[in-house]
């Protein structure tokens, strides 16, 4: 019988259990799985620093998000009638329900929160340069990606926070000169957000954009292999390949290790984060009844605050222009001096122009998010 | 083959391994806690998804549970709270997502009022509530479904021929100096606005009057009789007494231009044609003798009329600001001007039930009040103790002489109105439906002598008279009323409020008499032919009478009570089926104030005979 089982074992898993640096390549190259993985890696991009975790953190999020999203459909119906009725059987009926929207909702936040946070790294390591141009722009895409399936998901309690948040942001789409009001139509399928709206984001949110987000995701970590892995400082480079650095190291066990211990971090966060703090519901959507001031989504609000001083320049073309900016920045920005290394004298001002941009759109989320009441006038007084 | 030897990832390893398990045993735990097994009702046609019964496992039904079966309304239409929760705090009390905690009484009855609907509804505070908005007249600013816009307030065509500017200015001032049973809410006018509304008034022209020809002289003893004969007293009030339904006439010789009363005693509509008087169409020559006697003796008791002083030359300049102030106050939502009413100036009041206390503006010292209901009550009773900051709510104007159960009244019965009515099944009209009144010669009748001003007919009008006209068409004989109409007798002796000498042609007195003999019946009645009068059944008829008690309330052949009407003479004047059905269910009674008790079958028919044969004047044998 064990001898069996061992057999049905090693169908599946060809090579045993590394026993040296050999069979642990080895191991990695056999796994589909794990062959995104390159077999060595160098020691320094094993440094915490070097990454802050912030690339596997983002996959572990997408993967928990993918879990108990997979959970929620189980229970959710995206009809105006049922899917605030879903959220009470999820708080009172539904086994783990609390737990499962709970984890779902805070995930999805810190992936925006930390997907941008990864952008920001890469980009003060200067690994948008050649050769990785093309993933710093499907990274770009995983970005805008990520944003989306948060804002479609936002509609899905049907709520008044989702309701109102989704009709804020919708019409701040309907800026958009000549096709504004056309694109608006498209994405809500009417005039306003309704039944169709919500079909058409629970659609989006479950299957069309996870479909996108996959694939950019193989895509986004097959290239990081194929580019050279984590990009690192010609100083280090160079020592490399003059064989007097530190020795690469075989990925199995050290980065795979490494892996697994944020994984079981962010496991432990989100769980402890879900048990504990519950994620906002609201009374059920109600189109006759408008909240003073309708906020968008908080990852929205620097954008809603900029669209309040002007419609196109604010809501339009600041976000238009940087993601245009950030498409075209690896195209533009293509001296490999200082790559590797934070904030290197060489690239004083891309970092600095970068850092303006980010604390400018910090500035206003939190302006948009603390000090605007009623009437989204200033209020000295958060509330 | 080992991990390298970082402490650091070892222990972050360690720790993170074992949190994962700690709080993953955590929501294990905690999931234990949830219902295992789940005990709710649908009642999909109210959206109730309803667990009360997980633990409310024998629910303490009362009077009310045979009537509104749990399966067919659920819990929470009713009671309030969250159906869906699971847990004793989410299910009674208020959160972020759910704002409508167990009911209060008066919600309560809001929630009643949503299903009962109408003035008749057996809902005690929103029925009364309805009436008092209709009363209060609410829905001439307001928009209230089932509310009538009010039709009591004065056109203000003309007004300026009617009093002098002096008597507008106290009425917009400190109306309760004009007339203390006045029914116009406190608008906060300063002098200034004051002044405006008065030029503007000024501008609004009225018909003309006709002149009074100069030899004519009224005879104010003359006119006394008039007023007595006419029955004044029934709708107005003067020397202290009298109804309310009309204007407070203490004042009238010194307030009303007596060129313009004389035109108005002579065809009342002609000048208000929105007035709830009936058309007496007095002669010149009466309608002089009245004017004569208002003007001798319906005057101030102190001889000064407490205008006095106010007299001053109106400012046309300030006529546009006295528009523009007129439409902002909505006052031609209650008082017609050139025919119409305008829209209803202020906010539509069809969904304060979908509203919750917490969301509503609170006092101004920081007080919240408890419930929906209790906030409309304190938005009537104060409407500027509150922490509102637009023009429109600063406007609100205080209805006079509202106590606060009257205010709550009000509330609960707009808390019972919601955007999304509840379904149709589970709506109960309690107000009969309105019946089609007659066109043609005999509707212009009806509308002339205004007779559903004092009488009810299928739930519209009826401000005076006790009975409604619905079903007397079954009760009263048709000859009987013709004559009633052309010249009123007074059937109830303890009844106030008395018929007005209308003065209707005979023919017009047969038309009415005909629609209200053929046109108004009762299902309940049935025709029955004069029973026969032979001596045996007359004298078991007479028996009864005594053995039952009717004299205790009834007078006839000289004996008994004057509590109920006379019964001499009365089967002129009642249906022998009415007489018939009243004898044996006393519930057919249409005020019900003091029904008899039902007499037993076998006397019925003596005893209807006994009565109907009775003659007018009683004979001194005391029998037909």
């Amino acid at each position: 019988m064990k001898a069996w089982l061992r057999t049905v074992w090693e169908s599946v898993w060809r090579i045993g259990w590394p026993k040296d640096d050999r069979s642990a390549v080895k191991a990695l190259l056999q796994s589909l799985v794990l062959h995104v993985h390159p077999p060595k890696v160098r020691p320094e991009s094993l440094k915490f620093r070097a990454t802050w975790g912030l690339g596997v953190l983002s996959f572990g999020l997408l993967a928990l998000l993918t879990l108990t999203g997979i959970y929620l459909m189980f229970y959710y119906i995206p009809h105006p009638d049922a899917a605030w009725r879903s959220m009470k059987d999820l708080a009172f009926v539904v086994p783990f329900g609390v737990v499962t929207r709970n984890a779902h909702r805070w995930a999805a936040h810190a992936m925006v929160a930390l997907v941008t946070l990864h952008m920001l790294r890469v980009f003060l390591a200067g690994g948008y340069k050649p050769p990785r141009q093309a993933n710093w722009v499907a990274g770009v895409w995983l970005w805008f990606g990520t944003l989306a399936l948060s804002f479609t998901g936002y509609l899905l309690p049907w709520d008044q926070l989702a309701f109102w948040a989704v009709t804020v942001g919708s019409n701040m789409a309907g800026a958009i000169p000549g096709i504004g009001e056309h694109f608006r139509v498209l994405i809500l399928g009417d005039r306003t957000v309704g039944e169709a709206a919500l079909l058409r984001f629970y659609v989006l949110h479950c299957v069309a954009l996870p479909a996108v987000l996959f694939a950019l995701v193989g895509f986004h970590l097959f290239r990081v292999r194929k580019d050279g892995g984590l990009v690192v400082s010609e100083h280090a480079e160079s020592a490399v390949k003059a064989g007097d650095g530190p020795r690469l190291v075989p990925a199995w066990p050290h980065l795979l290790y490494r892996e697994l211990v944020l994984s079981l971090v962010l496991t432990a966060v989100l769980l402890a984060l879900a048990l504990w703090v519950d994620a906002p519901l609201e009374p059920e959507a109600d189109p006759a009844r408008t909240p003073n001031p309708a906020k968008a989504p908080w990852y929205f609000l620097g954008v809603q605050e900029l669209a309040h001083y002007s419609a196109f320049w604010g809501g339009v073309f600041v976000p238009a222009a940087t993601v245009a900016a950030l498409c075209l920045l690896p195209y533009v920005d293509t001296h490999t001096q200082g790559v590797g290394r934070y904030l290197p004298p060489e690239r004083r001002l891309a970092s600095a122009s970068f850092g303006a941009l980010l604390v400018f759109m910090a500035v206003f989320t939190v302006i948009g998010t603390l000090f605007r009441g009623p009437g989204w006038a200033l209020m000295w007084w958060p509330k | 083959m080992t991990p390298e030897r970082d402490g650091w990832l070892h222990a972050a390893f360690a720790v993170s391994s074992l949190a994962c398990a700690a709080l993953v045993a955590v929501a294990v735990a905690r999931d234990a806690k949830r219902p295992a097994q789940l005990e709710q009702r649908l009642v999909p046609a109210l959206g109730v998804v309803d667990r009360c019964e997980l633990c409310h496992a024998e629910p303490k039904h009362g009077p009310l549970a045979a009537s509104h079966p749990p399966e067919r309304f659920g819990c929470t239409p009713c009671h309030g709270g969250q159906g869906y929760a699971t847990t004793k705090e989410a299910a009674h009390m208020a959160a972020m997502d759910w704002e409508r905690p167990l009911f209060s009484r008066a919600e309560q009855q809001a929630a009643c009022g949503s299903c009962h609907l109408g003035q008749r509804a057996p809902v005690p505070l929103a029925a009364q509530g309805r009436a008092l908005l209709a009363d209060k007249g609410c829905a001439g600013c307001h928009g209230i479904p089932g509310v009538p816009r009010p039709d009591f307030a004065p056109a203000l065509d003309g007004l300026r021929d009617r009093v002098s500017p002096a008597v507008v200015r106290l009425w917009l001032q400190a109306p309760d100096r004009v007339d203390d049973h006045h029914r116009m809410p406190r608008f906060r006018l300063t002098a200034q606005e004051s002044e405006a509304l008065v030029a503007h008034l000024w501008t609004l022209p009225g018909p003309p009057l006709d002149p009074r020809p100069a030899t004519l002289q009224g005879d104010a003893e003359r006119g006394k009789r008039a007023v007595a004969e006419r029955r004044c007293a029934t709708c107005h009030r003067f020397e202290g007494r009298g109804g309310l339904v009309g204007p407070d006439l203490g004042l009238a010789g010194v307030k009303l231009d007596a060129a313009w009363l004389w035109n108005l005693l002579r065809g009342v509509h002609r000048l208000r044609p929105e007035s709830r008087m009936p058309d007496f169409a007095l002669s010149d020559q009466e309608a002089a003798d009245v004017v004569a006697y208002a003007a001798e003796n319906w005057l101030p008791d102190s001889g000064e009329p407490p205008w006095l002083g106010l007299d001053a030359p109106v400012q046309p300049a300030l006529a546009a600001a006295g528009k523009v102030l007129f439409d902002e106050l909505g006052c031609a939502g209650c008082h017609q001007v050139a025919g119409t009413l305008a829209p209803p100036a202020a906010m539509t009041l069809d969904r304060l039930g979908d509203r919750w206390a917490a969301e509503l503006p609170r006092l101004a010292t920081g007080t919240a009040l408890p419930d929906v209901p209790h906030w409309i009550a304190g938005k009537i009773l104060t409407p500027h103790a509150f922490d509102q900051r637009d023009a429109a709510a600063a406007r609100m104007p205080t209805a006079p002489t509202v106590t606060d159960d009257e205010a709550l009244a009000m509330g609960v019965a707009l808390a019972s109105l919601h955007r999304k009515p509840v379904p149709v099944e589970y709506q109960r009209q309690h107000d009969p439906p309105s019946a089609p009144l007659p066109a043609g010669h005999t509707g212009r009748l009806i509308a002339r002598y205004r007779c559903l001003v004092c009488h009810g007919v299928g739930g519209q009008g009826g401000f005076v008279a006790r009975i409604d006209l619905d079903g007397v068409g079954s009760r009263l004989r048709q000859p009987w009323l013709a004559a009633f109409l052309a010249s009123p007798v007074t059937v109830r002796m303890d009844q106030a409020e008395r018929m007005p000498i209308l003065g209707l042609a005979p023919a017009d007195a047969q038309t009415l008499a005909q629609w209200l003999g053929t046109a108004l019946g009762d299902d309940r009645i049935d025709a029955a032919p004069l029973p026969s009068a032979d001596t045996a059944t007359l004298l078991q008829g007479k028996q009864c009478f005594d053995r039952h008690g009717c004299g205790t309330c009834h007078v006839a052949q000289g004996g008994g009570t004057m509590r109920g009407p006379t019964l001499d003479g009365c089967g002129v004047r009642l249906q022998p089926g009415y007489v018939f059905a009243l004898l044996r269910n006393p519930a057919v009674v249409p005020h019900g104030r003091h029904p008899p008790e039902p007499v037993p079958e076998r006397d019925v028919r003596a005893l209807a005979a006994w009565l109907l044969h009775l003659p007018a004047t009683p004979t001194a044998t005391g029998g037909p």
